[in-house]
């Protein structure tokens, strides 16, 4: 019995485990990046798609369309390795020389000098970013329509008392436009949460791949056998840790939006 | 250009793995679904909890660590279970595997929209085919169903797209067996071959987008059907409302 837990405390706290939870890191800090990314893109596509000028409506409504007809992954794979390769161009159409080009036997980058090793830290941002890209489209629909949503007579009311356009804008139509985009932005944010699961595609050595390492049959020279297979142990504790996250935001929605519609009359709060 | 071409042939045969795994597992996941919804408004406490507890569980958690997890408990059962009988090359089987955990996947989603049109459909029309003394299978059949399934198209719409989208991550969890890869994986695949990003990535959602255009329509004339009574039947819009 003793012996027993002293051995799953030894077991859940041998430096492999313990790296397995640091990288819970990865996931939260991709999902609060991208979550904060996917709001701003989300604003900036709502005013393209709102903009009096044609062209601007046009990319707006091109960009809030397109993400739906084409799968999160592939965004989120494209995204980090266009933006890698393109900076590798611009570089190396600054420094390779002719003889360099030559030496180079790889298909990419056009030479060695130009190449642009990618880390963890990079590819986490570049991972939030693109998450921030593909939910910010979706985003952009949810406060499209929230705008939509407020009612024309607050903006008229806001207009009587002499408020410019900006600040009618800033102070009474995003401010409002919340309580309409709080449900939207819940269903949002629950996809980024699961998107999360995707950073190991990006060689992001998140909680998904130490799951796989550590429940891999374990065997040890000194001990023997470990353990066989528990790959699917690991993996029901993501799946029971995803279910628990999604829990907490669901609490954490409710009450941000019960909060937020304080003293608006309407049906969007409860 | 040329490589342009090439690569659409190329994928040509990949879309087809991503329109099966799609195809397999809407049926499936439809009927599980319907029989979901009813168990979520069911008022028999077990089935009630249960139905909710497995619709919150797929729901909440990504589509990835199913795979994953399913996958792996299949494993392990390999020795004990499926080898005796013979079973391994079959339940192992990408083909097998991934339409099975996407039909537990898409069941749950397309449950929820089901017992959304389900808690929609009008009261009155349920008390009247109830005072017209129609039996509970009868009230399902001819009432309750027919308003429920045009409730829920439009959502449902969305959902068979967004399961169509979830296939492009089967072949990043579940094992590449006999060179069978579908979209993502090839992409992915020719991109290792000559990281050549911007031409294999954008062919793949091309094949997407255009066959989420054709879902898109055919389900949208199965809309106009269903609504053939209203004197001007409401268009599916490309864009719906409804997130997954």
């Amino acid at each position: 019995m003793f012996d027993d837990i002293a051995f799953w405390v030894s077991y859940l706290t041998n430096g492999k485990h313990l790296t397995w939870y640091a990288s819970f890191q990865f996931t939260i800090i991709a999902a609060l990046l991208g979550g904060a990314l996917a709001v701003i893109f989300g604003l900036t596509g709502a005013t393209l798609k709102n903009s009096r000028f044609w062209p601007l409506r046009m990319i707006g409504t091109v960009y809030s369309a397109i993400v739906r007809g084409v799968p999160d992954v592939l965004f989120f794979l494209f995204f980090p390795l266009a933006f890698e390769q393109g900076v590798e161009w611009f570089v190396a159409s600054q420094v390779c020389t002719p003889e360099m080009i030559a030496a180079q036997s790889a298909p990419w980058p056009p030479c060695k000098e130009a190449n642009w090793f990618l880390g963890t830290p990079e590819y986490l941002i570049l991972a939030s970013v693109s998450l921030g890209l593909v939910y910010g489209a979706f985003a952009t629909n949810v406060i499209h329509g929230a705008m939509r949503s407020v009612p024309a007579g607050q903006l008229e009311a806001a207009r009587a008392y002499g408020m410019s356009e900006s600040q009618v804008l800033w102070r009474v139509h995003i401010r409002q436009m919340w309580v309409y985009a709080l449900p939207g932005l819940s269903n949002v944010w629950m996809l980024i949460i699961k998107a999360t699961s995707l950073l190991s595609l990006l060689q992001i050595a998140d909680i998904v791949l130490w799951a796989d390492r550590l429940g891999a049959p374990n065997f040890l020279p000194t001990v023997g056998l470990v353990h066989d297979d528990w790959r699917w142990r690991y993996y029901l504790v993501l799946f029971v840790f995803y279910i628990l996250v999604t829990w907490l935001s669901e609490r954490a929605f409710d009450a941000i939006t019960r909060r937020v519609g304080r003293g608006i009359l309407s049906e969007a709060h409860g | 250009m040329q490589a342009f071409f090439d690569d659409l042939a190329l994928m040509a045969p990949a879309v087809m793995f991503n329109i099966s795994f799609a195809a397999a597992s809407i049926p499936l996941g439809f009927v599980l679904a319907v029989f979901l919804a009813l168990g979520k408004a069911s008022s028999n406490p077990i089935i009630n909890r249960l139905s909710r507890g497995y619709i919150y569980a797929f729901r909440g958690s990504p589509l990835f660590i199913q795979f994953f997890m399913f996958y792996s408990l299949a494993l392990s059962l390999n020795v004990t279970v499926w080898k005796p009988m013979g079973w391994s090359g079959f339940v192992l089987h990408p083909l097998f595997m991934g339409p099975f955990v996407l039909v537990l996947n898409t069941a749950a989603y397309t449950a929820e929209i089901f017992y959304g049109a389900l808690r929609a459909v009008p009261r009155g029309a349920i008390e009247a085919a109830r005072a017209y003394g129609m039996s509970r299978s009868q009230q399902f059949r001819r009432v309750i169903w027919p308003n429920l399934i045009r409730l829920a198209w439009p959502a449902y719409t969305n959902e068979v797209v967004f399961l169509f989208h979830a296939t492009a991550i089967v072949y990043f969890a579940l094992p590449v067996i006999g060179g069978q890869r579908e979209l993502m994986s090839t992409a992915q695949n020719l991109f290792e071959t000559d990281y050549n990003a911007f031409l294999h990535f954008p062919v793949a959602a091309l094949y997407f987008l255009a066959v989420s255009l054709v879902i898109f329509f055919i389900f949208g004339l199965i809309y106009q059907r269903l609504m053939r009574h209203l004197p001007s039947p409401p268009r599916l819009r490309y864009i719906p409302k409804w997130l997954r």
